[in-house]
């Protein structure tokens, strides 16, 4: 999966600046899609490119259960979020809906990839490659639980052994 | 080896487990309101399926209710839709309903103990990740997304990934527990551990400092459970907490026999083992008051805003996070908390908004009026709360004093509703987060109890609330 990131240096990014609560109304993903990361970057949605990837830091999506944060980013065009950790809802709410993939890094990956290089992740070898700056990063892998509702496409999707 | 009182709560429900495997767990309640639950409905219909339980499911409308004439229809028509979605889905599917003209509507987790319907030992979830409120009744109780609501509503189960044991241990006693509240107990720890520091764990509140605070003060402490980051927060059950649910309107028929199992089994081991432990000592602990856009970024009332580098103690992240809070916040490293300014207040939201919070609030407002720069209102957490207030007729109280006395709802906690903050208006809110935008686009929010709330819509400035007299 190759796609170009969008780095936001800092931890703590909350559910409310990826999706403000006055659109929690908003029904229609196309148009949630339009206030994605309003309340901290308001030109996210003119630069973010489909195929793109959000890196960033400690405790991403920490906040309220609003599975309309991973629903605003994935109908953003972004297919994964890399970061140092994430809030434990956001990441649940993230892989049930397949809206995209959360993808824990170290602080290699997370100090050396900059804003716009291009990056390929393989879920499967646990590898991301850097492939503006050459460079090979390894990725926390799924639990087996996370990996297999992956696998399957979703929450739903999903049928135990 | 012993088990922890969450181990034993999440052995109970295991309906499947297999080693390295997550688990299939039992979900006793499901609480459901407008804001997370219409794709879950539609789910269910897309695929012809029925609610499992229908009879342990309850829902209510709290997130975008208007706070004001409830007799006036909603403005808001994308509000409207959603209130009207809720009650056609809980017609359809039999689930009932406590509509917004009803004396049980209220804040989901205001309500659901009030009626009887947290009870200790079970599993509980809402679409809502303040459900970890809950856990004041020694219940599992976190908040969930729209897919997982989807598979409550289907199934009754959730597939778990087993979170680890936090004990975090409240000891000694605060020296004026009037001024000194559970508030500023629970920012404290968030304050110390991190707003991370939490992830991956369930706590369990322990200690003299806990088993000291009434059932409302416990509810505040789990409730901010998930600003630190836990998947939820527990407190064991007491004589207190069995005493707070006996004879409430859905308590169960058979609970002094439930309250004999209860107390002989929901405790944790002498000999259980925590992943993690985390001690504070209140004896001397001041009021708090939030400074950035974070519950973590807190201090005492008798401190100054920290500097960055002083805040961050090295960290990169954190430091450019305390500046870009400064810088949202307008405020400058080195301000008294004293010296700053309010333009609002909200006493309000799941945290604060009980009727022991609003019976403490109108000590300190009673004889006095709002600050005349200061817009002030008071959101009670369930209508049942607002009536309690008004027989102790604390709405005079409070309306003498130029406050706002409104109707039940999440209101300016989340800024869903039209009580929102206009841009740069700085507010002290009893609520539970003070995110960037939160309350409203540009609102700048400070996090503190509700007499500390009070005490700032009089003054029209943070004071130290240990200097008036409380009593």
């Amino acid at each position: 999966m190759k796609g170009n990131v969008i780095k936001y240096e800092r931890d703590n990014i909350d559910t409310d600046v990826i999706i403000p609560g006055q659109y929690l109304k908003v029904h229609d993903y196309a148009e949630l899609a339009l206030h994605a990361m309003e309340g901290l970057d308001p030109d996210f949605h003119s630069k973010v490119k489909d195929g793109d990837f959000i890196l960033s830091g400690r405790n991403f999506g920490c906040g309220s259960s609003r599975e309309h944060a991973p629903i605003a980013l994935s109908h953003s065009g972004i297919k994964a979020v890399l970061a140092l950790s994430f809030a434990r809802i956001f990441y649940r709410n993230a892989v049930d809906g397949a809206f995209l993939l959360p993808i824990e890094i170290e602080e290699d990956a997370y100090s050396d990839i900059s804003e716009g290089d291009e990056i390929d992740i393989d879920i499967h070898t646990n590898e991301i490659k850097n492939l503006t700056k050459n460079k090979t990063y390894k990725m926390k892998p799924f639990s087996e639980i996370i990996g297999k509702i992956i696998e399957a496409g979703g929450l739903f999707k999903y049928k135990p052994d | 080896m012993g088990k922890t009182l969450f181990e034993k709560i999440w052995d109970a429900h295991i309906v499947v487990e297999k080693e390295n495997s997550p688990s299939l767990i039992y979900i006793d309640r499901h609480l459901v309101h407008e804001v997370t639950s219409p794709q879950a409905f539609d789910g269910l219909r897309m695929n012809n399926r029925p609610v499992r339980r229908p009879d342990l499911t309850i829902a209510t409308m709290d997130h975008n209710v208007p706070t004001n004439n409830r007799t006036l229809p909603i403005l808001d028509q994308t509000s409207a839709v959603q209130i009207q979605t809720l009650e056609k889905n809980c017609k359809d599917f039999g689930i009932q309903l406590f509509d917004i003209n009803s004396p049980n509507q209220g804040i989901v987790h205001v309500i659901g103990p009030q009626l009887g319907i947290t009870l200790p030992g079970s599993t509980i979830v809402c679409g809502d990740s303040h459900t970890s409120t809950h856990g004041a009744f020694g219940a599992l109780a976190f908040g969930i997304g729209t897919s997982e609501v989807e598979h409550v509503l289907a199934s009754q189960t959730l597939w778990l990934e087993k979170p680890k044991p936090f004990e975090i241990r409240v000891e000694g006693k605060r020296k004026n527990p009037h001024a000194v509240t559970a508030k500023d107990i629970i920012l404290s720890i968030i304050k110390n551990i991190g707003t991370s520091g939490g992830n991956g764990t369930v706590i369990e509140y322990r200690g003299e400092g806990i088993s000291d605070l009434s059932m409302e003060q416990r509810m505040t402490i789990c409730n901010m459970s998930i600003e630190a980051g836990a998947r939820a927060g527990l407190i064991a059950p007491d004589e207190k907490t069995f005493e707070y649910l006996r004879g409430r309107k859905y308590t169960p028929k058979n609970y002094e026999s439930l309250v004999n199992y209860w107390r002989n089994n929901l405790k944790t081991d002498s000999d259980a083992k925590f992943e993690k432990n985390y001690t504070l000592h209140i004896d001397d602990i001041a009021p708090q008051v939030s400074w950035g856009t974070n519950p973590g970024m807190t201090c005492d009332v008798t401190e100054s805003i920290p500097s960055p580098e002083d805040f961050s103690k090295g960290d990169q992240n954190q430091k450019k996070g305390a500046e870009k809070a400064l810088e949202y916040m307008a405020l400058k490293p080195g301000t008294p908390i004293i010296e700053i300014k309010i333009d609002r207040v909200f006493i309000g939201s799941c945290t604060n908004a009980r009727l022991e919070d609003l019976i403490e609030a109108s000590k300190v407002v009673k004889g006095r009026k709002l600050s005349p720069h200061v817009r002030a209102m008071v959101v009670p957490g369930s209508q049942m709360v607002k009536k309690q207030a008004e027989e102790l007729g604390l709405d005079k109280i409070f309306t003498d004093a130029n406050f706002e006395w409104r109707e039940a709802g999440c209101s300016m906690c989340l800024g869903m509703n039209p009580d929102i903050l206009s841009p740069g208006e700085r507010c002290a809110s009893t609520s539970n987060r003070n995110f960037e935008g939160r309350q409203g686009t540009g609102g700048r929010t400070h996090l503190v109890s509700p007499v500390m709330a009070a005490a700032a819509a009089i003054e029209g400035h943070f004071v130290d609330v240990r200097d008036m007299d409380l009593n």
